[in-house]
């Protein structure tokens, strides 16, 4: 009997205009998995994210999460369904200290509307000490918690990309899209990540990656899958993808 | 092939049918009168064309809106009315004085409060330049009062007979100069290394400084076009719609939307905004009560803005994720 | 909050300046003030929050006030009170109305389409004359009485209106300090990562969009009972641009700011007329705000733009930060001189 998958991705293809930045791409992710999505730049790696995450829509092929389609839904519904993402370029809001950017972080999981914030209906208020406690538990998680009531870009680079993987954590996802997270991070921040993110995986999170460390990519990817050009050349795990000549030569550009 | 393309095609064909196809059925359903609408409303149009070509080539250099736009109009006419009237000069030299001050301050707006301002946020701007049409709206009014004033026609007021439709001559020098505008403004971006300089520029800042092209001498010519066109349309309407203090505003916003009709940083686009936006407005007056002709310029704005932002020639705007 | 009772004290005390011959003036421009504010307060948490911009905002001002005129003038037994709730109802369907599409746009885009509809609102109050009453507008609208109380002084109004700017503002504030009002910051800062995060920045942009038309369409409805007579020539593209002016001259993106910035904008043009009773020497005898009194303030909207871009608010608020830290200075370098002298 196989796991539940909980991302599948069938054939994915995404045109703009004559150029296919995807090309009938499937794999799939299972619970409490570690999925890594390499490549060299431009293979398409974003354009998935953006075609998962509801940004864009697929030119053709289908993708389901827990089983339910998520194509032509909007991203805000696609979070609260159960999956989020975090951004290449970070995309912290401005203005907002680190704790409210993560209290948005749990905004999918909560519903009080305009006219009970307008008028502090009772339960508007008990949501919005909940969302406070458990944004803060998530800032502890990643180890920002001193630093909750700082404006969150006066963070340094390091703790910014921290910020933004507790934001994304507080939705309580189901599976989390990380979207080069080790970007500019020192080889100490990344080891960090590393172990941060393989104790998320312990707790059952399951995780997509594209990243570009392969250092991180190695240690922590249960499978890895290459795009080059739009297309899936390879998959397999971290040692069998190492060793996969196709890669090689997508990356060297010489036959191995 | 991607779809969105082939509708926006359709759209684009679509709209053209739509007016020609009502411009002839004003000539079937009115005659030589239709005729006499039409060619009215190409003369308004021509002004509207310059005042969206103004609109145009400061938006694609800066990314401004500049809501003094019309007020650049407005002062052409009123100066020329104190150099040719008052001042009693001829008239070819009252129209180059004319055109040349408002330029230059034009030029003075853009160093002394423009310029400053390149950092603040989209409405901080929009805000000043809606503060520079008060500005020069209050000094029209305080040196030349409420009165509309009245200027002569450059070659006269007997109409032309034209297949049955009376036209001014005035009409002529209208067309005329937006023609010689037109080509001017052509050559400009097209054979001058400054104006194919500020093309670059528009697409590419950082690479067009790098070949001498800064964005603070882009921003600098963009304005001084635009006032000199400004100027040059509202010199040669006075003597048929009279000019005022009041008539930036109105102009202004017309000569907007065209711009956006036509696509707002493309200058052709101007050209083609202002034309159909003259003909449609006059076409409408000829049939509706005269209050609602002021409302098509605004209908044809939404109704680009909603289905076809970039306007009939200009570029969609990406946005990257 | 201590500030914030300060400025809601005003109101009183203005009241009983000894001796102000202009007294009844006073109270007049502040009805007209806070007829306007309940424009502004909506329309900044549209722009300050939430990054959106409306030039068009004069429109919901004039259907609020056009709907209970014409509802009290044509049948006389329509209650006033009523009128009013109507005429905020029907602003905010109107914005519902528009708001969907038009929020589609963004910035200079959106800025363009809102003065389009602007415009379009102004031209119909003038053309559709059976119901509007054209260019003359619509004359005889009874006072504001609400269950039998008759508010048909300038005081009385006065104290209504203030309360009721109270009451938005309590709104707006609860609004700003939960959820929602953090999903509109989220929003205006950066919508891609709102949607990500499950913000529905569609659904809140319009229900801001509605709310502010709503805030608008009431503060309208009151003008029109206050003035008793309106005409389409109080709703142009002019009062739009003054409402964001108001907002952003105030301080965007801080609840104050909408009210500072409405009252410095209302007493500018009076304050500018007086000038040359208190300053010898001003030329004289131009005091009808025509003339230079209007080149004055088109300059001082430039200059206000050039050199205080975020608004008086934020303006008085970093002055409150440097006068703090200088004092912080001062005591630390006392203190340390103490030390030194031991």
């Amino acid at each position: 009997m196989s796991e539940p998958r909980i991302l599948e991705i069938k054939d994915v293809t995404k045109r703009f205009g004559g150029l296919a930045a995807l090309k009938d791409v499937s794999f799939s992710v299972g619970k409490g998995e570690i999925k890594a999505m390499i490549g060299p730049n431009g293979a398409g790696k974003t354009t998935m994210f953006d075609v998962l995450t509801g940004i864009l829509k697929p030119t053709a092929g289908e993708v389901f999460l827990a089983g339910e389609s998520v194509i032509g839904k909007r991203p805000d519904q696609i979070t609260k369904m159960g999956m989020i993402r975090t951004f290449q370029t970070i995309r912290l809001f401005e203005g907002m200290t680190a704790l409210e950017n993560v209290m948005v972080g749990c905004h999918s999981r909560t519903g009080a509307g305009f006219i009970a914030c307008a008028c502090r209906l009772p339960s508007g208020r008990r949501e919005e000490a909940m969302i406070r406690e458990e944004a803060m538990a998530v800032l502890k998680d990643v180890g920002l918690h001193t630093r909750a009531n700082e404006i969150g870009t006066n963070l340094p680079y390091g703790q910014q990309r921290l910020l933004e993987l507790a934001r994304a954590l507080a939705s309580k996802p189901g599976i989390i899209l990380l979207d080069e997270p080790a970007a500019g991070l020192n080889q100490y921040e990344t080891g960090e990540l590393s172990s941060l993110l393989s104790g998320f995986r312990d707790r059952g999170l399951t995780i997509l990656v594209v990243e570009h460390d392969m250092g991180l990519v190695m240690e922590i990817s249960d499978e890895i899958v290459v795009l080059d050009y739009g297309e899936l050349i390879a998959r397999g795990t971290p040692d069998e993808v190492r060793n996969d000549p196709k890669v090689i030569e997508a990356y060297l550009g010489i036959e191995a | 092939m991607n779809t969105g393309d082939s509708k926006q095609r359709k759209l684009l064909w679509g709209s053209v049918a739509v007016v020609a196809l009502v411009v002839i059925a004003t000539l079937i359903d009115k005659g030589s009168i239709g005729l006499q609408l039409i060619l009215s409303g190409l003369t308004v149009g021509s002004i509207y064309a310059l005042v969206a070509m103004g609109f145009s080539i400061i938006y694609s250099s800066t990314r401004v809106i500049n809501f003094a736009q019309g007020g650049f109009s407005m002062l052409g006419g009123m100066l020329m009315y104190s150099l040719a009237v008052s001042g009693k000069l001829p008239m070819w030299l009252a129209f180059i004085l004319a055109v040349l001050i408002v330029t230059a301050l034009g030029a003075g707006f853009e160093r002394v409060v423009i310029r400053p301002m390149k950092d603040h946020s989209v409405i901080t701007v929009i805000i000043v330049t809606i503060g520079l049409s008060i500005f020069m709206t209050a000094v029209a009014k305080w040196i030349w009062g409420t009165d509309p004033v009245k200027i002569a026609s450059f070659s006269g007021d007997k109409p032309l007979r034209l297949f049955g439709a009376s036209l001014v001559p005035q009409s002529l020098w209208v067309f005329g100069l937006t023609l010689v505008a037109v080509a001017l403004v052509f050559l400009f971006f097209n054979r001058t290394l400054l104006g194919k300089g500020m093309r670059a520029a528009a697409d590419n800042p950082d690479a067009a400084s790098l070949v001498g092209v800064s964005s603070s001498t882009s921003s600098l010519v963009a304005w001084t076009l635009a006032a000199g066109l400004g100027a040059a349309a509202g010199v040669v309407i006075a003597p048929i719609n009279f000019a005022q203090y009041s008539a930036g505003t109105a102009l202004g916003l017309k000569g907007f939307s065209a711009a956006v009709l036509g696509g707002l940083g493309s200058a052709p686009g101007a050209v083609v905004g202002g034309l159909v936006l003259g003909v449609l407005e006059t076409i409408t007056a000829g049939y509706l009560p005269s209050g609602y002709k002021d409302a098509v310029a605004f209908v044809i704005l939404i109704l680009v803005l909603l289905v076809r932002p970039q306007g009939l020639l200009g570029r969609p705007e990406e946005v990257k994720v | 909050m201590v500030v914030g009772a300060f400025i809601l004290l005003i109101p009183l005390w203005a009241k009983f300046i000894p001796g102000d011959v202009l007294h009844m003036d006073i109270v007049n421009l502040m009805v007209l003030t806070g007829v306007y504010a309940c424009a502004v307060v909506g329309l900044n948490l549209l722009v300050g929050y939430a990054g959106q911009i409306s030039l068009g905002h004069a429109a919901f001002f004039g259907i609020g006030a056009y709907t209970t005129a014409i509802l009290c003038t044509h049948m006389h037994w329509f209650p006033t009170w009523l009128g009013v709730i109507a005429g905020a109802v029907l602003a905010g369907a109107v914005g519902w109305l528009v708001g969907k599409p038009v929020l589609r746009l963004k910035g200079n885009y959106l800025a363009m389409a809102t003065l389009g509809l602007g415009e379009i609102a102004f031209i119909l109050f003038q053309q559709v004359k059976g119901l509007t009453g054209g260019t003359v507008g619509i004359l005889d609208i009874p006072p504001l009485s609400i269950f039998g109380l008759k508010f048909d002084t300038d005081l009385k109004f006065f104290f209504l209106i203030w309360v009721v700017i109270l009451v938005l503002l309590l709104v707006s504030i609860n609004l700003i300090k939960s959820r929602v009002g953090r999903g509109l910051r989220a929003l205006h800062s950066s919508e891609v990562a709102a949607d990500a995060m499950g913000v529905a920045t569609g659904r809140y942009k319009a229900q801001v969009f509605v709310l502010s038309a709503a805030f608008a369409g009431l503060g309208g409805a009151m003008f029109a009972h206050f003035q008793k007579y309106i005409n389409p020539e109080s709703f142009t593209l002019a009062l739009s641009i003054l409402f964001i002016t108001m907002v952003v001259v105030g301080g965007m993106g801080n609840i104050w700011g909408g009210l500072v910035g409405v009252v410095i904008l209302t007493f500018l043009p009076s304050v500018i007329q007086a000038l040359p009773q208190w300053i010898p020497g001003l030329p004289h005898g131009l005091s009808n705000f025509s003339n230079y009194e209007l080149v004055l303030y088109g300059a001082l909207l430039i200059l206000f733009m050039m050199f205080m871009p975020k608004g008086v608010a934020f303006g008085l608020s970093r002055a409150a930060d440097y006068t703090e830290v200088r004092a912080r200075h001062f005591r630390d370098r006392q203190k340390a001189r103490k030390m030194e002298g031991r």
